[in-house]
């Protein structure tokens, strides 16, 4: 019988696998995907810097004038509205953050698998000591730390570009959009544009048809976050105070940073409402023949709104989140979205696994 | 020992069968070639031996005994599918990089050396390159793996005469200074007695003739005589292929080395391309060792015309 064992090769020549090789083969196969985000990053990072730059010396002042904690003083003011034009800035970056989730996904992530099965090349690499697993695996979990890298530092860039915008109140970091580009949460969403990309590349078999998908999936999410999604996360276990009213009611869905008088510094307002005595909450109808009441009273007699309310035994409430339930938020959100990726992440390789 | 091994493999693309019921081994030590009409389910074969196709049916096994396509087997088997696909943008010298690093064992000066001495520009892309380029950049690749099994789908597909004898000469060579064994599949038959000392004949996803090639080509013969006789032959010898010229017919069939004739009848050595056509040509014919008498080749076990 003839024996066929594995061959003594000559020494010297072997080398482990599959993490320092792999990640020249991840270089050299997406190199230039990669150098364009670390470029499009940089770019981005330097906008954020220079935009820092430019409200630096409005903060410094307004925090020096003691405005952070008295800002009603007429110089505050004046500051305030300087730091203020900073805003647009801001607001373009991110969106530009926004993109760049959805444009990993489509770019790097949808052609991963689908351009080896579109090209027919997966029966080279697929067949190669490596193993396809090895070879997906590793792919995957190095890109994904690349672009998570890369993210992280990006977000956390954002956060500190925002931080006087917020602390003059121009900007809260609960507002939507700007709650996913920061630290944890950018980088989570672009983990999972990454990995639907490359599940949905898998899926398809076809670069194009797959860049379109993810793009279609990616976005989708992301902008279903932007106008729904972070609302509905936000408003979990909000916390409700009795507020005294001035200057007006807020009513109903707020979603908006408390101003001072309404909430905690740095909170974030879910919702107002109105209760009567026996504490019922009141009706739309009810609260809008309830302000008219008030008004008629209040412009007659010149009492305020909060006295005449107490006087009939109306409560305004506010619901809020406090400011330092942010990161509970981010932890939530990022966790969720990492949770996806891996889904995605190991059904791609049950894909790659299973196909034949 | 077989170096690919299957046992009632099957393999069925939604609906249709690629492949079935193929029970068939490869011993070590063979050039065999694996031919067959298109739709034979050569491709499919191969691509169940290295991992590439994942069977519906039965099991395929190499060297024995590791499973196709699991670790083991992928460091000792290297594969070129069909039109050699590489990446097309990488330059030569970046695929010579890749192969290095998607494997345990790579002999890049060796691969390096093959590729100057077949003058392919290592700095062109791949995509550059031509077909024949191609293919042997694709067979360097393999070979510079120095796997114990090195699979070839339709290699000489895409090369010109030229190409081809200069691509099987260096295989037979290579083959001749490492000893590995080597399956091919193509469609060139004139090319393959040349090159391969063992055959498997896939027709309709069944494994219709195996065994080694002189033994199979000893155990044919062509028998010429009087038309009105060949009934008397059929009884006699297994005949694979009947041809009527006028009053004289011509019966490819199995017989034993010097056979026994009638008078009036003639026997002559029959071509491998003559061999396997007619067994092409008539499905129900089949000469096969079984998977387990693969050691043991030379005797070709019965006929089983069906």
């Amino acid at each position: 019988m003839t024996t066929l064992s594995a061959k003594t090769r000559p020494p010297g020549r072997e080398h482990p696998l599959p993490w320092r090789p792999m990640a020249r083969v991840t270089w050299r196969q997406h190199r230039g995907a990669l150098i364009t985000l670390v470029a499009a990053s940089a770019a981005l990072a330097l906008a954020i810097v220079g935009g820092e730059l430019d409200v630096q010396g409005p903060y410094a002042r307004y925090a020096a004038d003691g405005c952070i904690l008295r800002p009603i003083h007429v110089p505050c003011g004046t500051l305030a509205n300087r730091i203020a034009v900073g805003t647009n800035g801001l607001d373009a970056l991110v969106i530009a953050l926004h993109l760049l989730p959805v444009l990993i996904g489509v770019f790097l992530g949808a052609p991963l698998i689908a351009r080896e099965l579109e090209s027919g090349t997966f029966r080279f690499t697929w067949t190669q000591g490596v193993g396809r697993t090895r070879f997906v695996v590793t792919t995957i979990v190095l890109l994904a730390a690349v672009v998570t890298v890369t993210t992280c530092a990006l977000g956390a860039l954002l956060a500190w570009y925002a931080h006087p915008f917020e602390v003059v109140g121009l900007e809260s970091r609960f507002q939507a959009g700007f709650f996913d580009t920061t630290t944890l949460a950018f980088p989570a969403w672009t983990l999972f544009a990454l990995c639907i990309g490359t599940f949905l590349g898998t899926l398809i078999g076809r670069v194009v048809t797959a860049m379109a998908a993810t793009a279609a999936a990616a976005g989708g999410l992301l902008v279903a976050a932007f106008w729904e999604l972070d609302h509905h996360l936000l408003s979990l276990g909000a916390l409700a105070r009795p507020v005294r009213p001035t200057g007006g009611l807020f009513l109903g869905v707020l979603n908006m940073p408390a101003e001072p008088g309404l909430g905690p510094v740095g909170s974030w307002l879910v919702r107002g409402w109105i209760t009567g005595p026996g504490s019922y909450q009141l009706s739309s109808t009810a609260v809008g023949n309830l302000q008219n009441r008030m008004n008629a009273a209040t412009s007659k007699s010149g009492t305020s709104e909060a006295a005449w309310m107490s006087l009939h035994h109306y409560t305004y409430w506010l619901s809020y989140q406090p400011a330092d339930r942010f990161w509970y938020f981010q932890v939530i959100t990022g966790a969720a979205l990492a949770a996806l990726a891996t889904a995605f992440a190991m059904m791609t390789v049950w894909l790659v696994r299973s196909r034949g | 020992m077989n170096v690919i091994e299957t046992s009632a493999l099957g393999k069925r693309y939604r609906s249709i069968w690629g492949l079935r019921d193929c029970t068939l081994a490869v011993p070590a030590g063979h050039i065999a070639a694996l031919v067959g009409p298109n739709g034979a389910g050569k491709t499919t074969l191969l691509h169940c031996a290295v991992g590439l196709a994942r069977p519906t049916t039965g099991r395929v096994t190499v060297f024995g005994h590791v499973p196709a396509g699991s670790l083991d087997a992928l460091e000792r088997v290297a594969f070129v599918a069909q039109d050699a696909p590489l990446h097309r943008y990488l330059p030569v010298t970046a695929m010579l990089d890749l192969s290095r690093n998607l494997n345990k064992y790579f002999d890049r000066n060796q691969a390096t050396q093959r590729l100057r001495s077949l003058e392919i520009p290592l700095h062109h892309k791949v995509g550059k390159l031509s077909g024949g380029q191609q293919a042997q950049l694709a067979l360097t690749l393999a070979l510079a793996r120095h796997p114990d099994l090195l699979v070839l789908d339709e290699p000489l597909a895409r090369l010109d005469p030229l190409a081809r004898h200069d691509f099987l000469a260096h295989l037979m060579v290579t083959v001749a200074e490492e000893g590995l064994s080597v399956v091919f599949s193509s469609h060139v038959v004139s090319e393959l007695e040349r090159a391969a000392d063992y055959l498997v004949v896939l027709a309709g996803g069944r494994v219709q003739m195996a065994g080694v090639i002189d033994d199979l080509l000893a155990a044919h013969a062509m028998l010429s005589g009087p038309a009105d006789e060949a009934d008397r032959i059929r009884q006699l010898f297994p005949v694979v292929q009947a041809r009527e010229a006028g009053r004289r017919t011509s019966l490819l069939a199995r017989t034993p080395v010097a056979p026994e004739l009638p008078d009036g009848w003639d026997s002559d050595g029959v071509t491998l391309e003559e061999l396997i056509l007619a067994y092409l040509r008539d499905p129900s014919a089949s000469i096969l060792p079984g998977p387990f008498a693969a050691g043991r080749t030379s005797n070709v076990v019965g006929h089983d015309n069906a």
